[in-house]
């Protein structure tokens, strides 16, 4: 399966939710640490022996951390910004018109970005200012702002069932369920003994969720009785750096980490790891399943190669 | 875009969980979804707060129901940068600002973990480094807390770039100090000050530059300390670490240290020795030095003739 190499490191890769050969990959200079970012977005080949080809490419002045498909335009991609700010582009708009938009409000870096697949109309955004902020593409400024966490928040990802509903993972080792309705989060899990990098919803049952962390693990929670998680994937020798339920199978589940694989699981059977993926050569830090092909992986890591592989083949084959 | 594509405009294909249906059952512990938009139903609500800005202070002050299960570092980037005011004011609040140590140090999570391993390498870093730092009286970035996590002695880094910013902030006043007087005609206006704003901006990269190395390095504990224990392992086969430290910091003081002794001329014939003509001479001086007393060498002559 096909490969794209991207000139700076790679940090997250997305499918878009419209077309089945279209991923966006966001990328960072000198790993994140200093420089510039870009943002690809990535056509793929109906045949799979041909190379991955690039639609267009976006500049940025700092690096790109995250990137997420809007949900009611199919040209449209929102990236977190390194440098606080977050950026909507329209593809079918010409290079000099974009980005269309740039809200910067966050005070720190924006480590994730997450588009409402229900309501299609919003997105929210996760900072290292312990903050995450709703957005809506029609108004100029954030519509709210959700401060609780106690340290940087690294990801803040909607309940693909439920419309006015979100969850938010933070290195102060909490996870935490919001209602947009609610003045505070309407529910805390201290998951885990160290940050937690990355959580998911599961896409079968609004009340499963999944969080991995520093301690190399992945759990499984049910929000209704959340004092034990369900299962406990132990696994990566490393950092867990994200986590993504399959879109198609219910108790299927992605992730990627430091220790530089790509793993799937299934938490619901006693041994969970499905399979392991070692194709890349430095740490694996952005991973998907695309929503309309079944089985379609995507990753992308530090070693600045983009890959894109049918569940049950060698990455690395061509 | 994209005119051959399946689907365009304004809605994606309906995602495969939506076509399954409903799974979950009854008891789930959240309000029936609103109708309306997103802003519409987040204003209903009434806690819609547009474009609220949380600096970090404000972030302190908020309600924190949280149920933490450690303490939490301060961020390096706490610095106050945001409303720094010039002039003497702006020292103080940076030195109360700082408060590093609570979160490592009562967290211990990281003393613990590389406590021992690391002690010579982390005394290294920290110690000597930040011992005399004119901002923490009690040294609280010395041995305790960094030194002994080694990570740390990096991230300490940053702050020597700090102590340089705010040096220059106290020269900086100076020169503005006297010219500026509002009500001179003969004055320019106020001249922005261009050098130091932008001492400022790089002093900020700085921060964020190791802000960034420091979130790194959390996101990814255990690989560092695989690293830094390979790093001492090296060290440590070569067995000659310390030794061979406080051997060069002595030398560097002026003193000379024993190893000269070894510094002996060669025999007549090259062979320093008898009995080992081919081996190499290093091994000669060591063994000699070893089993000769210092000033025997008539012996080794002696021996010689006896071959």
């Amino acid at each position: 399966m096909p490969v794209f190499k991207t000139p700076f490191n790679g940090y997250s890769v997305k499918f878009s939710p419209f077309y089945e050969n279209r991923i966006a990959v966001a990328t960072a200079q000198n790993f994140g640490i200093l420089g510039n970012g870009r943002l690809h977005v990535l056509e793929l080949s109906s045949n799979p022996s041909l190379p991955i080809t690039e639609l267009i490419a976006y500049d940025t002045a700092d690096g790109v951390y995250d990137v997420t498909w809007s949900e009611s335009h199919d040209s449209v991609v929102v990236a977190a910004v390194a440098d606080g700010s977050v950026k909507l582009y329209d593809l079918a708009l010409p290079p000099t018109s974009n980005p269309i938009r740039s809200f910067h409000e966050h005070t720190r870096e924006v480590h994730s970005a997450d588009y409402n697949p229900v309501r299609r109309d919003s997105f929210l955004s996760a900072s290292w200012d312990d903050t995450v902020k709703l957005w809506t593409v029609d108004r100029p400024t954030s519509v709210r702002t959700f401060k609780e966490h106690a340290y940087c928040v690294y990801s803040a990802v909607w309940n693909p069932r439920h419309a006015d509903v979100f969850a938010s993972a933070s290195g102060d080792c909490t996870l935490r369920i919001w209602d947009v309705r609610e003045p505070g989060s309407t529910m805390i899990l201290p998951a885990h003994d160290h940050e937690i990098l990355s959580c998911d919803w599961n896409k079968y049952d609004e009340c499963i969720i999944a969080t991995a962390s520093v301690d190399k693990s992945i759990k499984v929670w049910d929000v209704r009785s959340f004092r034990v998680p369900i299962s406990v994937l132990n696994g990566h020798s490393y950092a867990v750096r994200k986590v993504k339920f399959s879109p198609h199978v219910r108790n299927l589940m992605v992730s990627c980490s430091y220790d530089m694989s790509v793993c799937v699981w299934d938490f619901m059977v006693e041994d969970a790891l499905v399979s392991r993926y070692d194709h890349h050569t430095e740490f694996a830090v952005g991973v998907d399943m695309s929503v309309l092909v079944e089985g379609l992986i995507a990753s992308t890591g530090w070693d600045e190669l983009a890959y894109v592989w049918q569940h049950g083949t060698d990455p690395r084959a061509s | 875009m994209d005119p051959n594509s399946q689907s365009s405009g304004s809605n994606p294909p309906p995602k495969p969980w939506e076509r399954a249906g409903s799974s979950s059952g009854p008891g789930a512990p959240f309000k029936p979804p609103s109708g309306g938009s997103t802003s519409d139903v987040v204003e209903a609500s009434g806690t819609a707060k547009p474009g609220e800005i949380v600096t970090s202070t404000d972030r302190n002050a908020a309600i924190n129901r949280s149920t933490l299960a450690r303490p939490v570092p301060a961020r390096p980037w706490e610095q106050n940068y945001g409303n720094t005011s010039y002039g003497g004011g702006a020292l103080g609040g940076y030195g109360s600002s700082m408060n590093y140590n609570s979160g490592y140090g009562s967290g211990g999570m990281y003393g613990s973990s590389y406590g021992g391993g690391l002690g010579g390498v982390g005394g290294m870093y920290g110690g000597g480094m930040y011992g005399n730092s004119m901002y923490r009286g009690g040294g609280g970035y010395g041995g305790g807390l960094y030194g002994s996590s080694g990570m740390y002695g990096g991230g300490g880094m940053y702050n020597s770039g700090l102590g340089g910013q705010m040096g220059g902030y106290g020269m900086g006043v100076g020169p503005y100090g006297g010219d500026q007087d509002p009500n001179n005609p003969f004055n320019e206006p106020p001249s922005p000050p261009g050098f130091w704003i932008s001492m400022l901006r790089v002093m900020q990269g700085v921060v964020n530059f190791f802000g960034r190395i420091s979130i790194l390095i959390d996101q990814n504990t255990q690989a560092f300390h695989l690293f830094m224990t390979a790093m001492l392992q090296l060290f440590d086969r070569s067995g000659m670490l310390y030794g061979e430290l406080a051997r060069f910091v002595l030398r560097l003081l002026g003193v000379k240290t024993k190893p000269k002794k070894v510094n002996h001329p060669p025999g007549p014939n090259g062979h320093p020795f008898h009995g080992q003509p081919n081996s190499s001479g290093n091994v000669n001086y060591i063994e000699g030095a070893k089993t000769a007393p210092s000033g025997s060498w008539d012996n080794v002559w002696g021996n010689d003739t006896s071959e």
